[in-house]
Protein backbone atom coordinates (compact mmCIF):
# COMPACT_ATOMS: atom_id res chain seq x y z
CA UNK A 1 0.00 0.00 0.00
CA UNK A 2 1.21 3.40 -0.91
CA UNK A 3 1.55 6.00 1.85
CA UNK A 4 0.75 9.65 1.11
CA UNK A 5 2.50 10.61 -2.06
CA UNK A 6 4.75 13.48 -1.22
CA UNK A 7 4.00 15.64 -4.32
CA UNK A 8 0.63 16.50 -2.79
CA UNK A 9 2.23 17.50 0.46
CA UNK A 10 4.74 19.62 -1.37
CA UNK A 11 1.97 21.22 -3.38
CA UNK A 12 0.21 21.99 -0.12
CA UNK A 13 3.29 23.64 1.30
CA UNK A 14 3.83 25.62 -1.86
CA UNK A 15 0.24 26.84 -1.73
CA UNK A 16 0.84 28.17 1.77
CA UNK A 17 3.79 30.16 0.55
CA UNK A 18 2.35 31.42 -2.70
CA UNK A 19 -1.29 32.16 -2.11
CA UNK A 20 -0.99 35.91 -1.78
CA UNK A 21 -2.82 38.47 -3.81
CA UNK A 22 -1.91 42.11 -3.97
CA UNK A 23 -4.17 44.38 -5.93
CA UNK A 24 -2.50 47.27 -7.70
CA UNK A 25 -3.82 50.52 -6.25
CA UNK A 26 -3.20 53.84 -8.01
CA UNK A 27 0.29 55.20 -7.49
CA UNK A 28 0.28 57.22 -4.30
CA UNK A 29 1.58 60.75 -3.89
CA UNK A 30 4.78 60.84 -1.88
CA UNK A 31 5.21 64.62 -1.64
CA UNK A 32 4.10 64.82 2.01
CA UNK A 33 6.27 61.83 2.87
CA UNK A 34 9.31 63.35 1.17
CA UNK A 35 8.79 66.73 2.81
CA UNK A 36 8.49 65.13 6.24
CA UNK A 37 11.38 62.71 5.65
CA UNK A 38 10.85 60.43 8.69
CA UNK A 39 13.86 58.52 10.07
CA UNK A 40 12.17 56.55 12.83
CA UNK A 41 8.86 54.73 13.20
CA UNK A 42 6.86 54.00 16.34
CA UNK A 43 4.50 51.06 15.85
CA UNK A 44 1.62 51.47 18.27
CA UNK A 45 -0.70 48.65 19.40
CA UNK A 46 -2.77 47.28 16.56
CA UNK A 47 -6.51 47.85 16.30
CA UNK A 48 -8.39 44.57 15.98
CA UNK A 49 -11.49 44.30 13.82
CA UNK A 50 -11.10 40.54 13.46
CA UNK A 51 -12.71 37.84 15.59
CA UNK A 52 -9.36 36.60 16.98
CA UNK A 53 -8.47 38.38 20.23
CA UNK A 54 -4.83 37.31 19.98
CA UNK A 55 -4.28 38.64 16.48
CA UNK A 56 -2.86 42.09 17.45
CA UNK A 57 -0.08 40.66 19.62
CA UNK A 58 0.79 37.89 17.19
CA UNK A 59 0.92 40.41 14.38
CA UNK A 60 3.18 42.70 16.39
CA UNK A 61 5.87 40.00 16.26
CA UNK A 62 6.02 40.30 12.46
CA UNK A 63 6.18 44.04 11.81
CA UNK A 64 9.52 45.27 13.17
CA UNK A 65 11.75 43.36 10.82
CA UNK A 66 10.43 44.51 7.41
CA UNK A 67 10.32 48.16 8.56
CA UNK A 68 13.83 48.07 10.01
CA UNK A 69 15.27 46.24 7.01
CA UNK A 70 13.72 48.95 4.83
CA UNK A 71 16.08 51.36 6.60
CA UNK A 72 14.10 52.90 9.46
CA UNK A 73 14.74 52.91 13.18
CA UNK A 74 11.83 50.98 14.66
CA UNK A 75 11.07 51.49 18.33
CA UNK A 76 11.04 48.27 20.41
CA UNK A 77 7.46 47.08 19.88
CA UNK A 78 7.04 45.01 23.02
CA UNK A 79 8.55 47.67 25.28
CA UNK A 80 6.39 50.37 23.67
CA UNK A 81 3.30 48.21 24.15
CA UNK A 82 4.09 47.72 27.86
CA UNK A 83 4.99 51.37 28.49
CA UNK A 84 1.78 52.56 26.81
CA UNK A 85 -0.18 50.04 28.82
CA UNK A 86 1.41 51.29 32.06
CA UNK A 87 0.43 54.80 31.00
CA UNK A 88 -3.19 53.65 30.75
CA UNK A 89 -3.03 53.30 26.98
CA UNK A 90 -3.53 49.58 26.46
CA UNK A 91 -6.62 50.26 24.34
CA UNK A 92 -5.41 50.41 20.74
CA UNK A 93 -8.52 52.32 19.62
CA UNK A 94 -7.73 55.04 22.13
CA UNK A 95 -4.13 55.27 20.96
CA UNK A 96 -5.19 55.42 17.31
CA UNK A 97 -7.67 58.21 17.95
CA UNK A 98 -5.14 60.24 19.93
CA UNK A 99 -2.89 63.01 18.63
CA UNK A 100 0.23 61.64 16.87
CA UNK A 101 2.18 64.72 18.01
CA UNK A 102 1.67 63.76 21.65
CA UNK A 103 3.23 60.35 20.97
CA UNK A 104 6.01 62.16 19.16
CA UNK A 105 6.78 64.13 22.33
CA UNK A 106 6.71 61.02 24.53
CA UNK A 107 8.89 58.81 22.35
CA UNK A 108 10.83 61.21 20.16
CA UNK A 109 9.72 59.35 17.04
CA UNK A 110 9.43 60.98 13.61
CA UNK A 111 6.44 58.94 12.46
CA UNK A 112 3.84 56.60 13.86
CA UNK A 113 2.54 53.45 12.19
CA UNK A 114 -1.13 52.76 12.85
CA UNK A 115 -2.20 49.29 11.75
CA UNK A 116 -5.67 47.78 11.81
CA UNK A 117 -6.40 44.10 11.41
CA UNK A 118 -9.55 43.85 9.29
CA UNK A 119 -9.56 40.06 8.98
CA UNK A 120 -7.60 37.21 10.62
CA UNK A 121 -9.70 34.11 10.25
CA UNK A 122 -10.06 30.61 8.89
CA UNK A 123 -13.28 29.44 7.27
CA UNK A 124 -14.00 25.78 6.89
CA UNK A 125 -16.27 24.40 4.21
CA UNK A 126 -16.43 20.60 4.15
CA UNK A 127 -12.84 19.61 3.42
CA UNK A 128 -11.47 22.93 2.27
CA UNK A 129 -10.22 25.81 4.36
CA UNK A 130 -9.66 29.44 3.52
CA UNK A 131 -7.37 31.47 5.76
CA UNK A 132 -7.48 35.25 5.36
CA UNK A 133 -5.39 38.09 6.74
CA UNK A 134 -6.43 41.63 5.84
CA UNK A 135 -4.61 44.71 7.12
CA UNK A 136 -4.69 48.49 6.81
CA UNK A 137 -1.49 50.49 7.37
CA UNK A 138 -1.33 54.25 8.04
CA UNK A 139 1.87 56.17 8.67
CA UNK A 140 1.40 59.59 10.27
CA UNK A 141 3.89 62.34 10.96
CA UNK A 142 4.67 62.86 14.64
CA UNK A 143 5.51 66.48 13.82
CA UNK A 144 2.46 67.57 11.83
CA UNK A 145 0.03 64.75 12.55
CA UNK A 146 -0.59 64.41 8.80
CA UNK A 147 -0.92 61.07 7.06
CA UNK A 148 2.26 60.37 5.08
CA UNK A 149 1.48 56.96 3.58
CA UNK A 150 -1.22 54.32 3.60
CA UNK A 151 -1.62 50.79 2.28
CA UNK A 152 -4.11 47.96 2.36
CA UNK A 153 -3.32 44.25 1.99
CA UNK A 154 -5.39 41.10 1.76
CA UNK A 155 -3.63 37.73 1.74
CA UNK A 156 -5.63 34.54 1.29
CA UNK A 157 -4.43 30.99 1.71
CA UNK A 158 -6.55 28.34 0.09
CA UNK A 159 -5.13 24.86 -0.34
CA UNK A 160 -5.43 23.83 -3.95
CA UNK A 161 -7.57 20.70 -4.17
CA UNK A 162 -6.03 17.84 -6.13
CA UNK A 163 -9.37 17.67 -7.85
CA UNK A 164 -9.07 14.20 -9.29
CA UNK A 165 -8.76 11.00 -7.36
CA UNK A 166 -8.56 9.91 -3.79
CA UNK A 167 -5.02 11.19 -3.27
CA UNK A 168 -6.07 14.81 -3.72
CA UNK A 169 -8.99 14.32 -1.37
CA UNK A 170 -6.74 12.82 1.27
CA UNK A 171 -4.23 15.65 0.91
CA UNK A 172 -7.04 18.18 1.35
CA UNK A 173 -8.25 16.36 4.46
CA UNK A 174 -4.75 16.57 5.89
CA UNK A 175 -4.56 20.25 4.99
CA UNK A 176 -7.86 20.97 6.70
CA UNK A 177 -6.79 19.07 9.81
CA UNK A 178 -3.47 20.89 10.03
CA UNK A 179 -5.10 24.24 9.55
CA UNK A 180 -7.95 23.53 11.92
CA UNK A 181 -5.67 22.37 14.71
CA UNK A 182 -3.51 25.46 14.55
CA UNK A 183 -4.13 27.90 11.75
CA UNK A 184 -0.82 29.60 11.13
CA UNK A 185 -1.42 33.21 10.19
CA UNK A 186 2.18 34.30 10.51
CA UNK A 187 3.32 33.55 6.93
CA UNK A 188 0.27 35.44 5.67
CA UNK A 189 1.00 38.41 7.93
CA UNK A 190 4.59 38.44 6.75
CA UNK A 191 3.49 38.39 3.16
CA UNK A 192 1.04 41.23 3.78
CA UNK A 193 3.83 43.28 5.37
CA UNK A 194 6.13 42.65 2.44
CA UNK A 195 3.37 43.58 0.00
CA UNK A 196 2.72 46.80 1.88
CA UNK A 197 6.28 47.90 2.63
CA UNK A 198 8.56 46.49 -0.06
CA UNK A 199 6.65 46.91 -3.32
CA UNK A 200 7.98 49.55 -5.69
CA UNK A 201 5.67 52.53 -6.39
CA UNK A 202 3.32 51.78 -3.47
CA UNK A 203 5.57 50.76 -0.54
CA UNK A 204 7.74 52.80 1.78
CA UNK A 205 10.68 54.66 0.25
CA UNK A 206 14.08 53.49 1.48
CA UNK A 207 14.85 54.77 4.98
CA UNK A 208 18.03 56.50 6.22
CA UNK A 209 19.80 53.23 7.02
CA UNK A 210 19.37 51.93 3.49
CA UNK A 211 21.79 52.59 0.63
CA UNK A 212 18.93 53.82 -1.59
CA UNK A 213 17.89 56.53 0.87
CA UNK A 214 16.81 59.65 -1.07
CA UNK A 215 17.98 57.99 -4.29
CA UNK A 216 14.65 56.38 -5.15
CA UNK A 217 12.66 59.44 -6.17
CA UNK A 218 11.77 57.86 -9.52
CA UNK A 219 10.06 54.99 -7.80
CA UNK A 220 8.28 56.77 -4.97
CA UNK B 1 1.33 0.88 7.68
CA UNK B 2 2.75 4.11 8.92
CA UNK B 3 2.34 7.46 7.21
CA UNK B 4 5.61 8.91 6.09
CA UNK B 5 5.88 12.68 6.02
CA UNK B 6 9.01 13.75 4.16
CA UNK B 7 11.58 15.49 6.33
CA UNK B 8 11.79 18.20 3.72
CA UNK B 9 8.22 19.12 4.44
CA UNK B 10 8.92 19.48 8.14
CA UNK B 11 11.82 21.74 7.29
CA UNK B 12 9.66 23.77 4.94
CA UNK B 13 6.99 24.05 7.62
CA UNK B 14 9.49 25.47 10.06
CA UNK B 15 10.79 27.75 7.34
CA UNK B 16 7.36 29.08 6.47
CA UNK B 17 6.60 29.92 10.10
CA UNK B 18 9.11 32.73 10.26
CA UNK B 19 12.07 32.14 7.95
CA UNK B 20 12.91 33.55 4.55
CA UNK B 21 14.91 36.34 3.00
CA UNK B 22 17.63 36.26 5.60
CA UNK B 23 20.39 36.64 3.03
CA UNK B 24 19.82 40.36 2.45
CA UNK B 25 19.33 41.35 6.06
CA UNK B 26 21.11 44.43 7.32
CA UNK B 27 20.95 43.35 10.95
CA UNK B 28 21.26 40.42 13.30
CA UNK B 29 17.81 39.40 14.50
CA UNK B 30 18.51 36.02 16.04
CA UNK B 31 15.15 34.45 16.87
CA UNK B 32 13.60 37.71 18.01
CA UNK B 33 10.36 37.44 15.98
CA UNK B 34 9.54 33.79 16.76
CA UNK B 35 10.53 34.23 20.42
CA UNK B 36 8.28 37.28 20.73
CA UNK B 37 5.46 35.38 19.03
CA UNK B 38 5.97 32.44 21.41
CA UNK B 39 5.92 34.84 24.37
CA UNK B 40 2.62 36.38 23.25
CA UNK B 41 1.24 32.87 22.81
CA UNK B 42 2.41 31.82 26.25
CA UNK B 43 3.64 34.56 28.65
CA UNK B 44 5.61 31.96 30.64
CA UNK B 45 8.11 32.02 27.76
CA UNK B 46 9.42 35.42 28.84
CA UNK B 47 12.61 33.73 30.04
CA UNK B 48 13.17 32.22 26.60
CA UNK B 49 12.60 35.63 25.01
CA UNK B 50 15.15 37.22 27.33
CA UNK B 51 17.65 34.46 26.62
CA UNK B 52 17.18 34.83 22.86
CA UNK B 53 17.78 38.58 23.09
CA UNK B 54 20.83 38.17 25.27
CA UNK B 55 22.33 35.53 22.95
CA UNK B 56 21.64 37.57 19.82
CA UNK B 57 23.21 40.69 21.33
CA UNK B 58 26.35 38.99 22.65
CA UNK B 59 26.91 36.87 19.52
CA UNK B 60 26.46 39.86 17.20
CA UNK B 61 28.72 42.07 19.29
CA UNK B 62 31.39 39.34 19.27
CA UNK B 63 31.16 39.12 15.48
CA UNK B 64 30.82 42.88 15.01
CA UNK B 65 27.46 42.49 13.26
CA UNK B 66 24.96 45.31 13.90
CA UNK B 67 22.19 44.25 16.25
CA UNK B 68 18.72 45.07 14.92
CA UNK B 69 17.02 48.25 16.15
CA UNK B 70 15.14 47.85 19.40
CA UNK B 71 16.67 44.56 20.55
CA UNK B 72 18.96 46.05 23.21
CA UNK B 73 16.07 48.14 24.52
CA UNK B 74 13.71 45.14 24.57
CA UNK B 75 16.25 43.19 26.59
CA UNK B 76 16.85 46.09 28.96
CA UNK B 77 13.13 46.40 29.51
CA UNK B 78 12.80 42.71 30.43
CA UNK B 79 15.63 43.22 32.94
CA UNK B 80 13.84 46.25 34.35
CA UNK B 81 10.66 44.22 34.76
CA UNK B 82 12.67 41.64 36.69
CA UNK B 83 13.88 44.41 38.98
CA UNK B 84 17.42 44.58 37.59
CA UNK B 85 17.48 48.36 37.10
CA UNK B 86 21.26 48.75 36.96
CA UNK B 87 21.67 46.32 34.04
CA UNK B 88 18.56 47.73 32.35
CA UNK B 89 20.21 51.16 32.25
CA UNK B 90 23.30 49.65 30.61
CA UNK B 91 21.18 48.25 27.76
CA UNK B 92 19.11 51.43 27.36
CA UNK B 93 22.36 53.39 27.05
CA UNK B 94 23.68 50.88 24.51
CA UNK B 95 20.50 51.18 22.43
CA UNK B 96 20.89 54.95 22.45
CA UNK B 97 24.55 54.75 21.41
CA UNK B 98 23.78 52.46 18.49
CA UNK B 99 20.55 54.25 17.52
CA UNK B 100 20.52 57.99 18.32
CA UNK B 101 16.91 58.04 17.05
CA UNK B 102 15.93 56.37 20.33
CA UNK B 103 17.41 59.14 22.53
CA UNK B 104 14.21 60.74 23.85
CA UNK B 105 12.63 57.41 24.76
CA UNK B 106 15.81 55.84 26.17
CA UNK B 107 16.64 58.92 28.28
CA UNK B 108 13.16 58.76 29.75
CA UNK B 109 13.52 55.06 30.51
CA UNK B 110 17.00 55.52 31.98
CA UNK B 111 15.48 58.10 34.31
CA UNK B 112 12.69 55.68 35.24
CA UNK B 113 15.14 52.84 35.92
CA UNK B 114 17.56 55.05 37.85
CA UNK B 115 14.81 56.26 40.15
CA UNK B 116 14.00 52.68 41.09
CA UNK B 117 10.67 52.57 39.25
CA UNK B 118 9.80 49.78 36.88
CA UNK B 119 7.43 51.77 34.69
CA UNK B 120 7.11 55.43 33.73
CA UNK B 121 4.78 57.40 35.97
CA UNK B 122 3.63 59.83 33.30
CA UNK B 123 -0.14 60.00 32.87
CA UNK B 124 -2.15 60.74 29.68
CA UNK B 125 -2.10 61.71 26.82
Amino acid sequence: MQPFSSPHLWALCAAVLLAGCASAPPRPNYSLFRADNPRSILVVPVVNRSVDVNAPDYFLATITRPLAERGYYVFPVNMVRSVLSDDGLSDANLVHSGDPRRLGELFGCDAIMYISIERWDARYVVLSTTVTVELTYRLKSARSGQELWTNHQTVVYQPRGGGAGIAGLVADAVAAAITKAAPNYIPLARQANAGAIDLKHTGLPAGPHDGMYLKDNDEY
Amino acid sequence: MSVRVPMGMVALGAFSLFGCATNHDKYAWGSYDPALYAYYKSPAKVTALAQTLQDTISESDAKNVPVAPGLRAEYGYLLLQQGNSAQAVVYFQAEERQWPESKVFMDRMIQVASSGQRTPKAKEP
